[in-house]
């Protein structure tokens, strides 16, 4: 499959270095001079990565839950009257900078992952809101019409025909909401969450550019392999709804 | 089809009886000994009393009788009454001063609590569900956003409410306050308009050039996925060599920290919508309107400034809209770097645990987006032909 | 059978369909005809309860729809639209089997009742099955709409405007399979359109809509030969009347019969049983004739259609 073979490649060269910065103290002896404090300790790379991917996926995942639900409601004709101020909320609400809901989190909710995630969430299921919206409004409605004509029930209509035709853009909504969260949560270290942002953080603090270049060039690859994998899902979901034989 | 008007709405009292449940449950307001230590914080009726829970409890009631029955004109007087609401909404804190704030000691300050700004936040929901069953004008909208934005400023500018603790904060800083505000402002407008005349150039030249499209998107949308952190991470090093290697543009002030590696990164970012949506913009004028042009004689360079262009502009201005909030928000991340703005103050409060510097820079961060996101939509409207 | 009785439909204060009582027996093809805005696509949705009506009641083989589950009345009415609905994430052949599916037919049988359609409407079963309603053309994703509507084997289908966005050729051409079809299938059929010829070529008893209400519901060569008001008369364009009057019916009817087939003389224009008397009289016209032989399917001279008797009893 060669569709896959660029998530995979990044994602192995995430891992690999994940592994072996520890490793390169020289090379970052030449950006930082010295011989001591080359390499950020405080966490293992891994660990820091792995907190980082929890909380984007968790943010992803409840995010996605708490979006496409609403997105759901909002155009089924029970929850219609709230179309339009959910559809508001969703474009006014991202026009408020991710940092500044982080940072307005920790009044409500103090410091650590706790408010991290529930920032990562509010904001991140808002590009998810707004493209469920659009993929389930974009339906042609003589689609829906026959759809229903054809005796579907709502809730066959739902599940058949509306959530896999706007399921590509929904799946749009979920990369911007997830290369958003990778960087807000980079920037989560400030209020106290374990993520990649730790040595850079660290590095501003101490003035240490060693420990500022191993932060970016993981969270840099982190960003890159996530974005290249929903590049590789979009490409095959649009595979899957253009090409798949008619099975029995 | 039958008018909406006429119809018990739903939307209001959902919201309203959200917003009664969480302002009776949470804390309206804290008093706090002095600025760092966690304060005591106070419910709505020990805060405000009959007077103020009375009020509060009253006018939501009422929000929710004007929106179930049908009396006529009852989303005018809604919106009326959620506006005036909404204005005087800080009273309810200057109350609370009043009652709960010792009289004896000079460092005591009340906060604002979470019951407040879930008030202020479904009363703000409640009135934009009003606005859009008006179908109000954006002069309408505009009119309310300043009412209650002059309401807020003029309850700031009271005695009452000097013992905010945000507006204590204010107070010690009202010359770091306006020098954040400059040093946001500019970093920010500035990285948009270099970006606007780059991307514009870029966009050009991809249109002219096809083969360009492809690797010049793919450079910017590169960029634009390195999140803000990184990006500015990876600035310091080569910026800091080269400011080290050349001393002349040491004393410009370019190192690897501060607004040089920001206003870098910025610009980074800003190219992906700018070029994007100008390439669009560009690119799908309808060829029949441009073929009019032609057939009118006009030249390919009349045709551009008179005909491409114009059309062109909402989408081009769309871009701008994009490029200045995302701007905004960043160089608030920015201030890792040393760059300044109002992200200064949220680091800063987050490292001192102060919650109320942390606000006073969130909330203007927010209120600069919010504020060019009005005014260019504005703009992006009146350019929209109709 | 269909019996709508005092059906009414109100959208806010306008009212779409009006009080209208129309009975459609078993078998027959009623076409709803009339301009944009008349109501009858309105009546057709309220036949499988797309629309609720305000009032009035609709019977359909004597029970009242509202007494069934709206799914399962659906499901035993085909349905084809203008612009097809054909779902775009699916293939050509889970498209037609649809409601098969919906029944839970077993996956064999529906795969044959696919095929099947396919074949019934010239579709290919090997190479149309698999392509996606995109690849399609409009004609061919018509045919495909109108396989979908067949495929429950329904007792009732439900056509609105299905050919009103083709083009001439095309739509001719669906309209011949259409009643090819229909003469082997017999399908309790209403049919909505605004194009008169299209009502007169297929219905067995066309309905004239105005304003909501039904101004005169009888066959294509009453409402020729006795519009009920201006209005009709307007409709069907007093000039070519008697061509279109012609035009129902097929030469089969009027040729004179040979005792026996024999062999056509190769020199004229000839003319098929199952062409209508208009054609007759535009060969004879065009060739300056008074006499045409007319072949069966196999060829064969089978009788003579003379153009003084053509006279006499067309209009």
């Amino acid at each position: 499959m060669r569709l896959w073979l660029t998530p995979v490649i990044w994602i192995a060269s995430l891992c690999a270095l994940t592994a072996l910065l520890p490793a390169m103290a020289p090379l970052f002896s030449w950006v930082e001079g010295g011989t001591d404090n080359l390499i950020y300790t405080r966490d293992s790379f891994y660990t820091l990565l792995q907190s980082h991917i929890w909380l984007v996926l968790a943010s992803a995942t409840m995010g996605t839950l708490v979006a496409v639900s609403a997105g759901i409601f909002v155009t089924r004709p029970a929850g219609r009257d709230f179309m339009p101020l959910v559809s508001q909320i969703a474009s006014i609400g991202q026009t408020v900078p991710p940092v500044a809901v982080l940072a307005l989190a920790v009044p409500a909710m103090g410091f650590g992952e706790k408010p991290t995630l529930f920032a990562l969430v509010l904001y991140g299921l808002l590009p998810i809101l707004r493209n469920t919206l659009a993929g389930l409004g974009g339906i042609n409605p003589a689609v829906l019409d026959s759809a229903k004509g054809m005796g579907m029930s709502s809730v066959q209509v739902l599940f058949k025909v509306e959530l896999p035709l706007a399921g590509r853009v929904i799946l749009a909504g979920i990369r911007t909401s997830v290369t958003i969260n990778i960087a807000t949560a980079a920037i989560g270290s400030t209020i106290g969450a374990r993520t990649l942002g730790d040595p850079v953080i660290a590095g501003l603090v101490n003035g240490n550019t060693a420990y500022v270049l191993q932060g970016a060039i993981l969270i840099g690859f982190l960003a890159l392999a996530t974005d290249s994998l929903f590049e590789a899902l979009e490409r095959a979901w649009a595979r899957v709804f253009s090409a798949r034989a008619h099975k029995a | 089809m039958p008018s909406s008007t006429g119809l018990p709405n739903r939307v209001i009292p959902v919201l309203a009886l959200a917003a009664f449940v969480l302002v009776w449950l949470l804390n309206l307001g804290v008093v706090q000994p002095n600025r760092i230590v966690a304060g005591t914080g106070y419910g709505l009726f020990d805060a405000t009393g009959w007077f103020g829970a009375g009020t509060v409890s009253s006018l939501l009631l009422v929000v929710v009788v004007l929106a179930t029955k049908p009396i006529r004109n009852r989303f005018w007087v809604l919106s009326f009454l959620l506006t005036a609401a909404l204005m005087s909404l800080p009273l309810l804190l200057e109350v609370f001063a009043l009652r709960k704030l010792p009289a004896d000691s000079a460092y005591a300050r009340i906060g604002i609590g979470a019951g407040f700004w879930c008030l202020a936040f479904f009363l703000a929901l409640m009135l934009l569900e009003t606005l859009s069953q008006l179908k109000a004008s954006r002069r309408v909208q505009l009119s309310v956003v300043l009412l209650v934005a002059a309401g807020w400023w003029l309850c700031a500018a009271r005695e009452g409410l000097s013992s905010l603790s945000l507006i204590r904060e204010y107070a010690n800083r009202a010359d770091q306050f306006s020098q954040a505000l400059t040093v946001h402002l500019s970093l920010s407008l500035g990285a948009v308009a270099i970006s606007a005349v780059l991307a514009f150039g870029l966009a050009l030249a991809m249109v002219r050039r096809e083969r360009l499209r492809r690797p010049l998107l793919g450079l910017v949308s590169f960029m634009q996925t390195i999140p803000s952190l990184a990006l500015f991470g990876l600035l310091i090093a080569p910026l800091g060599a080269l400011s080290a290697a050349f001393p002349a543009l040491q004393a410009l002030g370019i190192r690897g920290i501060g607004w040089a590696p920001a206003l870098l990164a910025l610009i980074a970012y800003s190219l992906l919508p700018m070029v994007r949506n100008t390439y669009v913009a560009l690119m799908e004028v309808p060829e029949a309107v441009v073929d009019a042009g032609r057939g009118m004689g006009m030249s390919e360079r009349q045709v551009f400034l008179q005909v491409k262009l114009p059309v062109a502009l909402p989408v081009i201005i769309e871009g701008v809209r994009i490029t200045t909030i995302q701007a905004i928000g960043l160089t608030a991340v920015a201030a890792l770097i040393g760059a300044g703005g109002f992200g200064t103050f949220i680091f800063q409060g987050l490292g001192q645990a102060a919650m109320d510097l942390v606000l006073l820079g969130a909330l203007p961060t927010v209120c600069l987006a919010l504020a060019a996101d009005a005014i260019l939509s504005a703009l992006k409207f009146q350019e929209t032909p109709r | 059978m269909i019996e709508l009785k005092g059906v009414t439909r109100r959208f806010g204060e306008a009212v779409a369909v009006d009080n209208i009582d129309l009975t459609i027996e078993t078998g027959e093809v009623c076409v709803l005809v009339g301009s944009s805005g008349c109501g009858k696509s309105t009546t057709l949705r309220m036949i499988n309860r797309l629309l609720p009506r305000t009032s009035g009641q609709i019977l359909v083989d004597g029970e009242d729809i509202n007494k069934a589950d709206p799914e399962a009345l659906r499901l035993n009415m085909g349905y084809a639209i203008q612009s097809t609905g054909l779902f775009p994430h699916w293939t050509v052949a889970r498209n037609i089997g649809v409601v098969p599916t919906l029944l839970k037919w077993p996956a064999q049988k529906r795969d044959e009742r696919v095929t099947e359609l396919l074949a019934l409407l010239g579709l290919d079963p090997e190479t149309d099955a698999r392509k996606y309603p995109h690849q399609l053309s409009g004609g061919q994703a018509q045919r495909v709409g109108v396989a979908r509507a067949l495929a429950g084997d329904p007792n009732i289908l439900l056509m609105d405007e299905p050919f009103g966005a083709l083009d001439a050729i095309t739509r001719e051409s669906l309209q011949q399979e259409m009643l090819r079809i229909q003469r082997q299938l017999n399908k309790t059929t209403v049919f909505v359109t605004h194009d008169i010829d299209e009502a007169l070529k297929l219905a067995s008893r066309i309905a004239v809509m105005d304003q909501g209400r039904i101004i005169q519901h009888d066959t294509p060569e009453a409402i020729l030969r006795r519009p009920a008001s201006a209005f009709v008369e307007n409709l069907i364009g007093k000039g070519d009347r008697g061509l279109k009057l012609l035009a129902l019916r097929t030469v089969s009817g009027l040729m004179e019969r040979h005792p026996e087939p024999r062999h056509p003389e190769p020199v004229t224009d000839s003319l098929n049983e199952s062409d209508s008397l208009r054609i007759a009289l535009s060969l004879m016209l065009w060739n300056n004739t008074e006499k045409l032989p007319v072949l069966d399917a196999s060829g064969a001279e089978v009788g003579i259609v003379n153009r003084e008797q053509l006279l006499k009893v067309g209009a």
